[in-house]
């Protein structure tokens, strides 16, 4: 494993390629109604989340088990290892960053409710339907 | 299955990936094996407790969704069903909007191009898109986040593909191979030199009938731009020859009788009642006379509850026309549209599909509408 030399992460621009572009921002909620399924809309936030944490469970196994296969392979470490391992300063602000951009995904579910309370909102579910049927 | 790579679809990272495959095993495992729990709790309890308190059984789908969507299973299978369709886009859009600088500029049209592209940014975007983003997809088809964006397409692309757990196809080309092989089998002698593929999005059918009829001027069209920029750049990373244009299917700029062969894959549900019937019109406006008219469209159930489960995609996936396609006859709508009844027909055709590939119902039939225009 390389060393961290310095631990204060350092501002160093790379000499990047000349007028990268500029980075897309693509939606992330569609337009419409969303639907309340159960009675207590409470009920659906967490079975949002649950979901999602689902979804965050199965990605982070399969990166773990890529990365243990990987080390194992390579002769790298052995799985006792990682029990005793303590981030760095710069690994635990990576994490954190990591962890931060986790949490607001998991709790888009409360976000939506007021994103959808601020915008224009369609009067009823059924709006977009009677749209076309007219 | 294996999905072929090509060059504009977004290569994923590891946890991009990951999360597609979590995706897509939910939403077969939700298929499999939560979905057909909702026709047994219809079955079992659902029914015989409307049986009991109305003496008979419900009359139509509006009836069985009044009592189905009060019923706990049915309300936790829709919404997880409803969560694996976002998540599905988000799964997409995050190694797409990673790549889109590059993807933009693979999708640019060559000057030594195959085929063409051809936009009108001064289209209306019709209001059955514009309304409410079709399929929970964030933006649409047609929304653009970017100069000469392709974003739309390449997220519908894979998109689609874990839609269906790759029941589309290794090119979700299976709707296309549907409609070439009922084209073959009903209509042996044809050989089409001018073909339209209306609502072609990102072309992954038109590619199909310009590969089926190599000597044919195969034309899609559509009206949103990113998916049609995409079209392009994919069907030339395909290496196949196809016309990419920007137009409403209810009013095209092609002349009278210029197609041999006007088709559509799964479109009509996603337009509207007014213009499902000014593009039939526009189909017959099109043909040339004996020439053909194909549309593929989605199963919508023959039993009351199969026709509420279809429905869900109205309510809850932003289908906003399925419902009304539910309970329509097309070829009513065909012969308002100036068919006359006997150049229509309306068939069914059934492909064999997994158990895990099956969204809302146990039996799976295309419908195809077709129309062959007689000499006037």
């Amino acid at each position: 494993m390389a060393k961290q030399r310095n631990t204060t992460p350092r501002t160093r621009t790379k000499a990047t390629p000349k007028a990268a572009p500029a980075p897309v921002k693509i939606a992330r909620v569609a337009k419409g109604k969303k639907p309340q399924y159960f009675a207590d809309p409470a009920t659906d936030k967490l079975l949002w989340m649950t979901v999602t944490l689902m979804e965050e469970l199965s990605v982070t196994r399969d990166r773990l088990d890529t990365v243990e296969r990987l080390l194992a392979r390579k002769r790298v470490l052995k799985t006792q290892e990682i029990d005793g391992y303590k981030p760095d300063p710069r690994a635990a602000s990576e994490r954190d960053q990591r962890r931060r951009a986790y949490i607001d995904r998991m709790m888009r579910a409360v976000h939506a409710e007021l994103e959808e309370a601020t915008r224009s909102a369609l009067k009823s579910a059924d709006d977009p339907i009677a749209a076309v049927e007219s | 299955m294996k999905f072929n790579h090509h060059a504009l679809l977004p290569e994923t990272l590891h946890d991009e990936q990951a999360r597609q495959d979590f995706v897509s095993a939910l939403r077969g495992h939700l298929s499999g094996r939560v979905m057909p729990g909702a026709y047994k709790i219809y079955q079992t309890r659902v029914l015989p407790a409307f049986v009991a308190a109305q003496g008979r059984e419900p009359e139509d789908e509006q009836e069985v969704r009044n009592v189905m969507t009060r019923d706990p299973y049915y309300q936790f299978w829709s919404a997880l069903q409803r969560r694996s369709q976002e998540l599905l886009w988000e799964s997409v859009i995050d190694p797409t909007e990673r790549l889109a600088p590059e993807l933009i500029a693979k999708a640019k049209p060559r000057r030594k191009a195959r085929g063409s592209l051809r936009l009108d940014p001064a289209l209306a975007i019709p209001r059955y898109h514009t309304a409410a983003d079709i399929h929970l997809q964030p933006g649409g088809y047609h929304s653009e986040f970017a100069a000469d964006d392709v974003a739309a397409g390449a997220i519908y692309d894979k998109g689609i593909n874990l839609y269906m757990g790759g029941a589309l196809g290794r090119e979700n080309d299976l709707m296309g191979n549907t409609l070439v092989a009922y084209l073959r089998e009903r209509h042996p002698a044809r050989r089409p030199l001018r073909i339209l593929d209306m609502g072609c999005a990102i072309g992954n059918s038109t590619v199909v009938w310009a590969r089926a009829f190599p000597r044919a001027e195969v034309h899609g069209i559509d009206v949103a731009a990113p998916v049609l920029r995409y079209a392009h750049g994919r069907a030339e990373a395909l290496g196949v020859r196809a016309h990419f244009s920007q137009q409403n299917a209810e009013a095209t700029d092609f002349p009278d009788g210029y197609f041999d062969l006007v088709v559509s894959h799964i479109v009509l549900h996603e337009t509207s009642k007014s213009a499902l019937v000014r593009i039939l019109a526009e189909c017959r406006r099109l043909l040339r006379p004996e020439g053909l008219m194909l549309h593929l469209e989605i199963p919508r159930g023959r039993s009351v509850i199969e026709k509420f489960m279809h429905n869900w995609e109205s309510y809850n996936n932003n289908e906003t026309f399925s419902r009304y396609m539910t309970r329509i006859d097309l070829l009513a709508e065909g012969r308002r549209a100036g068919f006359s009844a006997d150049e229509l027909k309306l068939e069914e055709f059934a492909p064999k599909l997994d158990v895990a590939q099956m969204n809302y119902a146990e039996n799976f039939f295309w419908k195809i509408l077709a129309a062959e225009k007689r000499a006037d």
